[in-house]
């Protein structure tokens, strides 16, 4: 059994498949899912390969698939889910084919009888509304027009409307004979189509027009348009002819429009009748098509899966080689050492379904190729693991750092977030999630499923919010009293006032707390200052509303607080108190800073474990070496410094010297020897002697780092260099034996610190997206000893600045905690 | 850099950025030499898969046409540069609006030449290319004259302009449509020109060039072409656009000239239209006249993705998508009808 902690051992193979089982075999290996196999054929072209008939065979049938499925969406059709579906035999396929291509033509012919119904329907209906809207334009009409009634033609167009002139032009106009169109266009065209008709026909044309309330379904498109009825008045053929044409340029569909009332109302019943009748008639098609539909949805997506395999089947095939007798294919392949078993068995099983006598064989070979990495995962690491992998991928067999991510990256997320209630929110959400997850699997909606796959994730991240957030003593920003606040009110002088009363004893714990605390209480600014009574303190306790600001306060006595620390987390009053951020600001950046190098140095940690596990050790002295030198004379010195302070300068924390300025004069001061310089910064108390102790060894430690820079640059090229000469000279020893260690120099470290992410701190160190490590050795010899130094340089500064920047970056656990 | 390129990328920079990552999926040459050994046009559609055409034939059943390969492409090119146009601001948009305005002049004039010769407008329709299509198109129909035309159809468009020259003639037949054709073209890419010097920057450099070349290109081919018709040589030169190198001595010369080998002549004192002309000609293995403007006018097309800043790239990016479309259409058609010879007749890009 594979360790956790590492990736996979993976073993190449060499498949031997009989031509007549290999589908089988495949099939079996492919449920398995536990093998990686490689294209042998990597310059023939798609079209060239040995099964790409079967491959264009499925492709047609995932179209016309495709075409249900469309056809399903387009009818609100819910396809009905199905389980894990085998891939049939190969000779399934023709049947499959056949199916499909059936359902195919038949849905078709429906569509075209529902094609041809709808357009007719639509006909139908622009006449409807033709019928009813020119009705109002001829009422409209009527009571001028009566007079010129009596001439009247028939056809298509018809004379009339004489209500469109007025008296006047009535009797000029006798003689002539107004014609009109009827009509129906889109909505949108319709202002084009009045301009081009008045420019075309120099204004003789008259256009009525009202917009049909209705919307159409475009039987091609399926969408929904407007449409506006249009009645066009003109005179004379040749306007008749230019009008129709410029019509039918528009897509405007006309009809004929009666002369006579009578005849437009006789139409418009019979009309309606019909229009009755062909819904009727639609309305039984889409019954057979629904139900046509409804059979194809309890199939289709089992067709899809199977589709989909068989094409998978072939696919991976196409990847094999033919032997020369052509009796069978050979395949190589990765798989993982454990699963060997398994994979024996489906190759097996296989061949036995096939029906074939001969067995398949499964041969290991040894190989130089660089090896795959492979981590088995279950749905808790998986979310994890991807987060890695997101950052780089590990070599083969180098450690993972997986494991350790799924306490580091909560954690460090938690150290953000930092609040229970809000953590309980999340952890009942991610618990939910995970207990309905057989049903919320089917969920296909993206965002969700992002949620849904790092469900443990977002557990693991509420659970420690919950743990930080207690710590914090913050429950939805506010704290929680649980065990009563250890400071108490401390006054000395004999003028103070609280809430209005003289007052000068001591209140009890909860009586104090409630009154003043509680949100009920007055508003009263607290002002917490862990010093002593009776030294002199700037701090006040005031009162807002007697504006009593002089009375002073210091809280607690010496005595009750080292009989009662608040027994977990930060003090309720806290939260209370004004100078709340300038305790808690400083507590969390330098817990930051703390965790930060903490989980750096872990990463260089995983790093040695890496470098002993591929027994370079020369690394572990050459890089390892200098870099934990590096990177604990520098920030180890600030982390011990950091305590110190905590330890020695409580309560009274001002007369404490400053971290930061410690920092930048242990380089900028390195050469002073004067006395001031040395006991104002120094953090171990102000006299000389124990001043000049910390400055002696800040001395030291700089000193260190700086000779770890040329340490970690020339030590391992030159290294490489001697024992090449050597190899040379010699020629007694191989020189691939120290190639690993000159591989070394291109494949680790390039993502170490790249990265620089702080929630991947762990991942930093080992989670490697860089060239081969294991089988890769022989390689080395060929870097030239230019690149070796350029590469060397490289990772030295990267790691130099990386670790400055890194602790830097780390600061933002508390800025994000801040704005959390 | 002037001032103008500064603040390029806060109006255009998106469409840039995309449209560079659109250059990437032109298809290279070894991706031509792939798609020239299909065998069917099945194999044709599966090489294309590979590319950055992707899935754009999945929906279609085989055998597959090749005009429906072509109109395949064309609505992904039209689908692109829609997109372009709509996340366009000005001036881009109103560069990009110039682009189809040459798409217009085609239909209209598919158009006309369809109507005179009894052709459905339905049909004629589908013919039309949809970057070029506007509201008043179908109903060129209705037209006559050339003044019809303009009164009835193309006065509310941005080709009015253009047209203005055209009025004059007379009536509508095949030659005075090549005649309209032309002068509206001759009008388009002045107009266009003009426009872009006025941008001026790396855009009035770059498609300064393509312009140019596009102007003089017009001005051999109406030359070639109106051998043996009744266009007489002061018409002939009022066809040709003026804005190219070949103004205005080339075109005097031009407008002199009888037969090919006196145009050749003229092409021969300008260098970069002399190596033109020097490998062009119908002989097998010779790659005919237009083949080698079309090489050229690839050749500098690519040039303008040297530059940033510049609305050339847009312009450039249609010719030669166009270009492509043509080529997989040529490969298409040459395996479609087993005429194998010819099939490396296209022209690669990149």
């Amino acid at each position: 059994m594979a360790s956790i902690f590492r990736s996979e051992l993976m073993t190449y193979a060499q498949l031997f498949l009989q031509a007549d089982s290999a589908y089988a075999c495949i099939r079996e290996v492919g449920e398995l899912g536990k093998i990686e196999f490689m294209d042998l054929n990597p310059t023939t072209s798609a079209f060239q390969r040995k099964f790409v008939s079967e491959v264009r065979r499925c492709d047609e049938m995932e179209r016309k698939l495709r075409f249900l499925n469309n056809e399903l969406e387009k009818t609100n059709i819910p396809i009905l889910p199905c389980g894990n579906v085998e891939a049939p035999d190969p000779q399934i396929m023709i049947d499959l084919e056949s199916a499909f291509e059936s359902k195919e033509q038949e849905l078709k012919e429906i569509n075209v009888n529902k094609h041809s119904l709808k357009k007719n329907l639509l006909d139908l209906k622009e006449l409807h509304h033709i019928l009813q809207k020119t009705l109002v334009f001829f009422t409209e009409a009527g009571q001028g027009a009566m007079r010129t009634q009596g001439a009247m033609e028939t056809g298509e167009e018809g004379k009339g409307a004489g209500g469109l002139l007025n008296d006047d032009e009535l009797a000029g106009a006798q003689a002539t004979k107004f014609m009109f169109v009827t009509g129906v266009i889109a909505c949108e065209r319709l202002p084009v189509f009045e301009r081009v008709l008045w420019r075309a026909c120099r204004g003789n044309v008259f256009l009525r027009h009202a917009q049909i309330e209705e919307f159409f379904e475009d039987p091609n498109t399926g969408n929904l348009v407007s449409k506006c009825v249009i009645i066009l008045f003109f005179q004379g053929d040749q306007l008749r002819t230019r009008v129709k044409k410029i019509c039918e340029g528009f897509c405007a569909t006309l009809y004929q429009c009666p002369e006579s009332a009578n005849d437009r109302l006789k139409m418009h019943t019979d009309v309606a009748n019909r229009i009755n009748d062909l819904q009727n008639v639609l309305r039984t098609t889409e019954d057979h098509s629904n139900t046509y539909l409804l059979d194809i949805a309890r199939h289709i997506s089992e067709w899809q899966q199977k589709v989909t395999k068989i094409k998978s089947i072939y696919h991976t095939m196409n990847k094999f080689n033919l032997d020369a007798t052509r009796q069978c294919l050979i395949a190589e392949c990765w798989c993982p050492e454990d699963d060997m078993g398994a994979i024996q068995e489906a190759l097996r099983s296989g061949t036995e379904r096939s029906g074939s006598t001969v067995p398949s064989i499964l041969n290991r070979m040894r190989t130089t190729l660089k090896h795959p990495t492979y981590f088995r995962t279950n749905e808790f690491t998986g979310s994890f693991q991807a987060i890695v992998d997101s950052y780089g991928v590990a070599s083969y067999r180098e450690v993972n750092p997986t494991p350790y991510t799924i306490v580091t990256f909560p954690f460090l997320f938690a150290v953000m977030f930092g609040d229970a209630g809000h953590g309980l929110l999340m952890t009942l959400f991610a618990f939910s999630l995970i207990i309905f997850q057989n049903k919320l699997r089917g969920v296909k909606d993206e965002m969700f499923g992002m949620l849904f796959s790092g469900r443990y994730l977002i557990l693991m991240m509420g659970i420690f919010s919950m743990y930080t957030g207690l710590i914090y003593n913050d429950v939805y920003a506010k704290p929680l009293n649980i065990f009563g606040s250890s400071w108490r009110p401390y006054y000395y002088g004999a003028n103070f006032t609280l809430a209005g009363v003289k007052n000068s004893t001591y209140y009890t714990n909860e009586t104090w707390f409630a009154k003043y605390c509680a949100p009920t209480g007055p508003n009263t600014s607290i002002i917490c200052n862990p010093s002593p009574p009776g030294t002199v303190c700037n701090y006040v306790f005031c009162n807002p509303a007697t504006s009593d600001t002089k009375s002073l306060c210091n809280l607690p006595t010496e005595a009750q607080r080292r009989n009662q620390p608040y027994p977990f987390g930060l003090d309720p009053i806290w939260a209370m108190s004004v100078n709340n951020l300038i305790f808690t600001n400083p507590y969390k950046m330098k817990m930051s800073i703390v965790l930060g190098v903490m989980q750096m140095l872990f990463g260089v940690i995983l790093s040695v474990i890496n470098y002993i596990y591929f027994k370079k050790y020369i690394r572990v002295i050459a890089e390892f070496i200098p870099q934990v030198l590096f990177l604990l004379s520098l920030f180890g010195w600030l982390i011990l410094l950091i305590f110190w302070k905590w330890v020695s300068y409580y309560p009274d924390a001002t007369k404490a010297p400053n971290l930061l300025i410690t920092l930048i004069y242990m380089f900028l001061k390195f050469t002073s020897t004067s006395p001031d310089g040395v006991t104002e910064y120094s953090v171990f108390g102000p006299t000389t002697s124990v001043a000049s102790i910390q400055s002696t060894t800040q001395k030291i430690l700089v000193i260190i780092m700086v000779i770890c820079v040329p340490w970690m640059l020339l030590m391992k090229p030159l290294y490489v260099i001697c024992k090449r000469k050597m190899a040379h000279k010699g020629h007694t020893h191989s020189v691939s034996a120290d190639g690993e260690d000159v591989e070394g120099g291109v494949d680790g470290e390039v993502a170490k610190l790249k990265d620089g992410d702080l929630k991947q701190g762990a991942s930093k160190k080992s989670a490697v997206k860089a060239p081969p490590s294991g089988g890769g050795g022989e390689h080395g010899d060929d870097i030239p000893t230019g690149e070796l130094f350029v590469y060397q340089s490289i990772h030295t500064i990267e790691y130099c600045l990386g670790t400055i920047s890194n602790t830097a970056s780390y600061l933002r656990l508390w800025a994000l905690g801040l704005a959390h | 850099m002037s001032l103008a390129e500064y603040g390029f990328n806060v109006d255009n920079g998106y469409l840039e950025g995309l449209l560079r990552g659109f250059r990437s999926g032109i298809l290279n040459k070894t991706e031509y030499l792939n798609l020239v050994q299909c065998e069917t046009i099945d194999d044709l559609k599966l090489q294309l898969q590979a590319t950055d055409y992707g899935n754009f034939l999945q929906n279609e059943p085989s055998p597959i046409a090749v005009s429906v390969i072509d109109e395949k492409l064309r609505s992904r090119l039209v689908v692109e540069f829609r997109h372009f146009r709509n996340h366009a601001v000005e001036p881009l948009s109103t560069f990009l609006d110039y682009i189809t305005y040459s798409y217009m002049i085609d239909n209209i004039i598919l158009l006309i030449t369809g109507t005179l010769r009894q052709r459905q407008i339905a049909e004629l329709r589908n013919k039309c290319h949809p970057l070029g299509s506007f509201a008043e198109m179908e109903s060129v129909n209705i037209a006559s004259t050339p003044a019809d035309l303009y009164n009835a159809v193309l006065v509310d468009t941005p080709l009015a302009n253009y047209f203005k020259s055209c009025i004059t003639q007379t009536d509508l037949d095949e030659v005075n449509i090549e005649i309209i054709r032309n002068s509206l073209y001759k009008a388009y890419i002045e107009d266009f020109y003009q426009f872009c010097q006025n941008i001026g920057g790396a855009t009035a450099d770059v498609m300064g060039t393509i312009l140019a070349f596009e102007a003089d290109r017009r001005a051999f081919i109406i030359t070639i072409n109106s051998f043996g018709t009744e266009l007489t040589a002061d018409d002939r030169e009022k066809l040709y656009p003026s804005c190219g190198k070949l103004y205005p001595y080339g075109l005097h010369q031009l407008a002199k000239c009888e037969d090919y080998e006196q145009v050749r002549q003229v092409a021969e004192t300008y260098p970069e239209y002399a190596s033109i002309f020097a490998g062009a000609g119908n002989n097998p293995g010779e790659k005919t006249l237009e083949d080698r403007f079309f090489e050229r006018e690839v050749q500098i097309n690519m040039l303008s993705f040297m530059q940033q800043f510049h609305f050339g790239i847009f312009y450039s990016y249609i010719r030669l998508k166009e270009q492509e479309s043509r080529n997989i259409v040529w490969i298409a058609e040459c395996i479609a009808q087993r005429h194998r010879t010819k099939i490396d007749n296209y022209i690669p890009i990149f």
